[in-house]
C-alpha cells in the first residue's frame, strides 16, 4: 500500500496504490487522523490504483465519516475500480459517501 | 542368616569377651593367689590376649559405618573428642583421683589392676577410633592410589602386632629400623589434609582447638602409661607394643599435621570463603532463573552478590527505563546525588557504559566531587540486544579494586543479563500460552453459539457450512422458529477477526434472540414480531453504543412464512442473496439496498434499510453466504466472485440442498486449492419444497 498526497489550499488528494487491508489501513488512518485535515474543504480519494479494500479498510473511512461531516469536510471518492465500487455498494456506503467517476467530477462536487 | 546380617554386633561381643579375658589374665598375673589357687598365667599369654583384643577392636572400628557425614569435618572431630576421648580421659582421671584419695588403692591392688586394664581397653578403643577418623579425613577426595597406600599401612601395622607374639626377639637395631620406616610411612600419610580447604574460617579455628585437644588426650595417655608401667607386675602396652606405639604416633602426628595445615591455612581462609561465596552467588543467580522469579529479584540478587564479593562500601545499581518498565535503582550506603554525580562525570568522558575502574578518586574530575571514597568500579549490564544499565561499586581505601574483581563482576553481570533475558523469554512464552488458552475458550464459546440442529420441516431443506479462518471468527448465522409456521434465519459478518469480533458475534446473537420475542403490547398479529427492517434499525441502535468506531456488522434477516409460501428479508450491507426461481427457471441475485450496521449511529438508519417481500414456489433455492465465499482467492489472487457462484447454482439447482452445497463447495475448494484461507466462510442453502401433508397424517 502506498499513499501519495497532493494538497492545495482547499483540497487534499490522497492517491491510494495497492491493497487496503488490515495492516495498510493503519497508514491511511494515520493520514486521516491528522488534525489539519479538518481545515480543508474537501478530501479526495483517488482509487484508480486501489485493487482491493477489506472490511478494515472500509472501517477507516466509516470511522472518520462522522468527524468529517461535523467539520463540514467533504469526502469524495473517484476513479474507483468496479470491484471496489461493488464492495462499497454492497455495504450500502454509496448512499453515505460521494463516489464519482473522475477527478474532474470530484473537483466539481 | 541373622548372624550374617549383624557382623558388627558380633564383633562388638568379641571385643567385650576378649577384654574380659584380658582382665582375667591380668588379675591372675598380678595377684596369683586371688582365686585361692596359685595359678599364674605366663606374661606371654597376656601379650597374646592384648594383641587379640587390639586386633578385634581395630577390626570392629574398621567395619563400622563411615563416620564422616558429607563435609561435616568438625562434627567428626567433635564426636571423637566428646565420645571415646572424653571417656578414656575420664577413666584415667578417676584412676588418679582414687589413687590420691584411697590409701589402700596403691600399686598392686585388685581395683588398681582393673582400672589399669580398663584404661588399656579404652586407650586401644580411642586409638582405633582416631585412626579410622583420620582415615575418613584422609580419604576425603582421595585417589584410588591413596586407598591402596592406606591398606598397605594397615597391613604393615597389623604385621607388627603379630611380630610381638613371636618367641624370637629381633635385634633392637632391626626393630628400631622397622619402627622408623613405619613411622615415616605414617608421617607421609599425614600429609593428606585436603579436607582443611573445605573449612570456613570459623570452622578452621574450631578444628585447631579440637586437634589440640586430641593431641592433649594422647599426651595424657603416654604420661599415664609411662607412670604406671613402672608399677607392680603389670604388662604395659606402650613401650613394648610397636603396634600401639605406631598407632599413637600416627594419631598424634596426623592431628599435629592437620593442626599445622589448618593454622597455615587460616590467613588464606578469607580468600577461600570469598571464592566459595562467588560460586554460591552464581548458583543462586542460576537457580533464580530456573524458579522463574521476577526481574526485580534477579537485580537484587546481583546487587547483593556484587557488594558481597567485591567488599564494596557503597554501591548503586541503575537500570534504565524501557517502554514497559520504569527505571530501577538500588542503593547501598550511597546518597542518590553522589551516584548521579559519578554517572555524569563518567558520561563527560564518554565512559558512560563501559567497564571501568579507578583506584584513586582523589584527583582529577572525581576529586572535585569530594567523595568519601577512594576507589570506584563500574560494570555495564548489557547484551547484544540492549543496554540495561550499570552497577557502580565504591570502596573507601584507594587501590581497592583490581582486574580480578572486575572479571568476577563481569561474570556476574553477564549471568544476570542472561537471567533477565531468559525471564523475559519465559514471560513472553507464558503470555502467548495464556492468549492461546483464552482463544481456545473463545473458540469453544463461539462453537456453542453455532446452531447444532438445523430446523427440520417437510416444507424446506436446509444445509449449512461454516469454517473460521482463525480460532475465533466473525461470521455467524442462527435460526429461530416463530409461531405460525414461520422461521427466522439470520446470517452476518462482523468486521475484523479474533476475540473482539467473536464478542460482537455473541452480542449480535443476543440481540437477535432478544428482539425476536413476541411483543405483548402488539395490537395485531403483524406487530407481534418485528419485520426485518425494524429488527435492523433496532439492532443498529443497540450496536451503535458498543461497537468501536471503525467496526461494523453486515447482516441479512429472513423471515420465512412457509404456511403462506412467502418470505420477507432485509439486507444490512450483507452479501446479496442468490436465488433460483423455479417458475422463471432463472438464477439471479436479489438487488436490494441496505446499509451495514454500526456505520451511522444517529437516528436515520431506517432510511437506509428496506424490506423485500417475495412469494416463493416449490423448487426455489436460496443461497445465502458471507464474503469469505465470494472473496476467496486462487493462486493468481483472483476472487471467486458472484458470477462463478451464480453459475454453480445454475448447474445444481435441481439437486437437494445438501448436494447443491456440496457442488458449490467442491468448486470453491478446487478454486482456492493450496491457498491459505483469509476470511471465515459461511454458506447456507435453503430449498423450498411443495407443501406436503405432514407425515403420519
Amino acid at each position: 500500500m502506498k499513499i501519495t498526497q497532493h494538497a492545495t489550499d482547499t483540497t487534499l488528494t490522497l492517491a491510494l496504490n495497492g491493497e487496503l487491508d488490515a495492516s495498510s489501513s493503519v497508514l491511511l488512518d494515520t493520514e486521516l487522523s491528522k488534525p489539519e485535515i479538518l481545515r480543508t474543504q474537501k478530501v479526495l480519494i483517488d482509487c484508480q490504483q486501489l485493487n482491493y479494500i477489506s472490511s478494515a479498510g472500509l472501517g477507516v473511512f466509516i470511522s472518520h465519516l462522522q468527524t468529517f461531516q461535523d467539520a463540514n469536510v467533504k469526502l469524495v471518492f473517484f476513479n474507483m475500480q468496479e470491484k471496489v465500487r461493488n464492495v462499497f455498494e454492497i455495504l450500502g456506503l454509496d448512499s453515505l459517501m460521494t463516489i464519482v467517476p473522475s477527478e474532474a467530477d470530484a473537483a466539481a462536487v | 542368616m541373622a548372624v550374617l546380617r549383624k557382623p558388627f554386633s558380633l564383633l562388638g561381643i568379641a571385643v567385650l569377651l576378649s577384654w574380659l579375658a584380658l582382665l582375667a589374665a591380668a588379675l591372675l598375673y598380678a595377684h596369683p593367689g586371688l582365686v585361692g589357687v596359685s595359678l599364674s598365667p605366663p606374661a606371654g599369654l597376656i601379650l597374646v590376649l592384648q594383641a587379640l583384643f587390639t586386633g578385634i577392636v581395630f577390626l570392629y572400628e574398621r567395619k563400622s559405618p563411615e563416620r564422616l557425614r558429607g563435609v561435616d569435618f568438625i562434627g567428626l572431630l567433635q564426636r571423637l573428642l566428646l565420645g571415646p576421648a572424653l571417656l578414656a580421659v575420664g577413666s584415667v582421671v578417676l584412676h588418679q583421683l582414687l589413687q590420691l584419695l584411697l590409701p589402700g588403692f596403691a600399686n598392686g591392688s585388685v581395683l588398681h589392676t582393673i582400672f589399669y586394664t580398663l584404661n588399656v581397653g579404652l586407650f586401644v578403643l580411642l586409638l582405633a577410633r582416631t585412626n579410622y577418623a583420620w582415615r575418613a579425613l584422609m580419604m576425603f577426595r582421595g585417589s584410588e592410589r591413596l586407598q591402596r597406600q592406606w591398606v598397605a599401612f594397615e597391613l604393615l601395622l597389623g604385621a607388627t602386632l603379630l611380630l610381638r607374639l613371636l618367641p624370637y626377639a629381633p635385634p633392637a637395631a632391626l626393630s628400631a629400623a622397622v619402627l622408623g620406616v613405619l613411622a615415616a610411612f605414617g608421617a607421609y600419610l599425614s600429609g593428606r589434609q585436603k579436607w582443611v580447604a573445605y573449612l570456613s574460617r570459623r570452622q578452621k579455628l574450631e578444628a585447631v582447638l579440637l586437634q589440640l585437644a586430641i593431641i592433649g588426650v594422647m599426651g595424657i595417655f603416654v604420661a599415664y602409661f609411662l607412670d604406671t608401667r613402672l608399677g607392680f607386675r603389670l604388662v604395659g602396652p606402650a613401650p613394648q607394643n610397636a603396634f600401639l606405639l605406631l598407632n599413637a604416633f600416627f594419631a598424634t602426628f596426623y592431628a599435629l599435621m592437620g593442626l599445622l595445615v589448618t593454622l597455615f591455612n587460616l590467613p588464606t581462609a578469607g580468600v577461600f570463603e570469598q571464592k566459595r561465596e562467588e560460586i554460591l552467588s552464581m548458583q543462586r543467580l542460576t537457580q533464580l532463573i530456573q524458579r522463574g522469579q521476577t526481574t526485580d529479584e534477579v537485580y537484587q540478587m546481583f546487587f547483593d552478590s556484587a557488594i558481597q564479593t567485591t567488599g564494596a562500601d557503597a554501591a548503586w545499581l541503575h537500570i534504565e527505563a524501557t517502554d514497559e518498565d520504569d527505571q530501577h535503582n538500588l542503593f547501598y550506603q550511597l546518597p542518590a546525588n553522589q551516584g548521579s554525580a559519578i554517572r555524569s562525570t563518567l558520561a563527560e568522558f564518554n565512559l558512560g557504559n563501559l567497564e571501568y575502574f579507578n583506584n584513586d578518586l582523589s584527583g582529577g574530575s572525581f576529586g572535585r566531587l569530594q567523595l568519601p571514597f577512594g576507589s570506584l568500579m563500574v560494570m555495564p549490564l548489557s547484551s547484544s540486544k540492549r543496554q540495561y544499565g550499570n552497577i557502580y561499586l565504591l570502596q573507601q581505601p584507594v587501590q581497592a579494586f583490581d582486574r580480578e574483581s572486575l572479571s568476577i563482576l563481569q561474570t556476574f553481570a553477564s549471568q544476570t543479563v542472561l537471567s533477565i533475558e531468559n525471564l523475559q523469554l519465559i514471560q513472553a512464552s507464558m503470555r502467548t500460552q495464556r492468549v492461546q488458552d483464552e482463544l481456545k475458550i473463545a473458540s469453544a464459546v463461539q462453537d456453542s453459539l453455532i446452531p447444532k440442529n438445523l430446523p427440520i420441516d417437510n416444507w424446506f431443506e436446509i444445509s449449512s457450512y461454516a469454517v473460521a479462518a482463525t480460532e475465533v471468527g466473525g461470521d455467524f448465522y442462527d435460526f429461530l422458529h416463530l409461531p405460525g409456521r414461520r422461521l427466522a434465519v439470520l446470517i452476518g459478518d462482523v468486521s475484523g477477526k479474533g476475540v473482539t469480533a467473536a464478542f460482537h458475534v455473541a452480542q449480535m446473537k443476543g440481540i437477535f434472540h432478544a428482539l425476536m420475542q413476541e411483543n405483548p403490547l402488539a395490537r395485531n398479529e403483524r406487530e407481534k414480531y418485528p419485520v426485518p427492517s425494524q429488527f435492523m434499525t433496532q439492532a443498529n441502535d443497540a450496536l451503535g453504543r458498543c461497537l468501536e468506531k471503525s467496526a461494523f456488522i453486515t447482516a441479512s434477516l429472513y423471515i420465512i412464512d412457509y404456511e403462506h409460501g412467502g418470505f420477507v428479508f432485509a439486507r444490512a450491507g450483507h452479501c446479496h442473496t442468490l436465488y433460483y426461481h423455479s417458475i422463471k427457471e432463472e438464477v439471479s441475485y436479489f438487488q436490494t439496498p441496505g446499509l451495514g450496521l454500526g456505520i451511522i449511529r444517529h437516528d436515520g438508519y431506517e432510511k437506509h434499510i428496506k424490506n423485500q417481500f417475495y412469494d416463493y414456489n416449490p423448487g426455489d433455492v436460496m443461497v445465502i453466504y458471507t464474503d469469505g465465499i465470494v472473496e476467496a482467492r486462487d493462486a493468481a489472487q483472483d476472487e471467486y466472485g458472484e458470477e462463478r457462484l451464480q453459475r454453480m447454482l445454475e448447474e445444481s439447482y435441481y439437486l437437494d440442498a445438501e448436494h447443491i452445497k456440496a457442488h458449490i463447495l467442491a468448486d470453491l475448494h478446487e478454486f482456492t486449492k493450496g491457498q491459505p484461507m483469509h476470511d471465515d466462510q459461511t454458506l447456507l442453502v435453503i430449498k423450498f419444497r411443495s407443501a406436503q401433508p405432514e407425515a403420519g397424517l
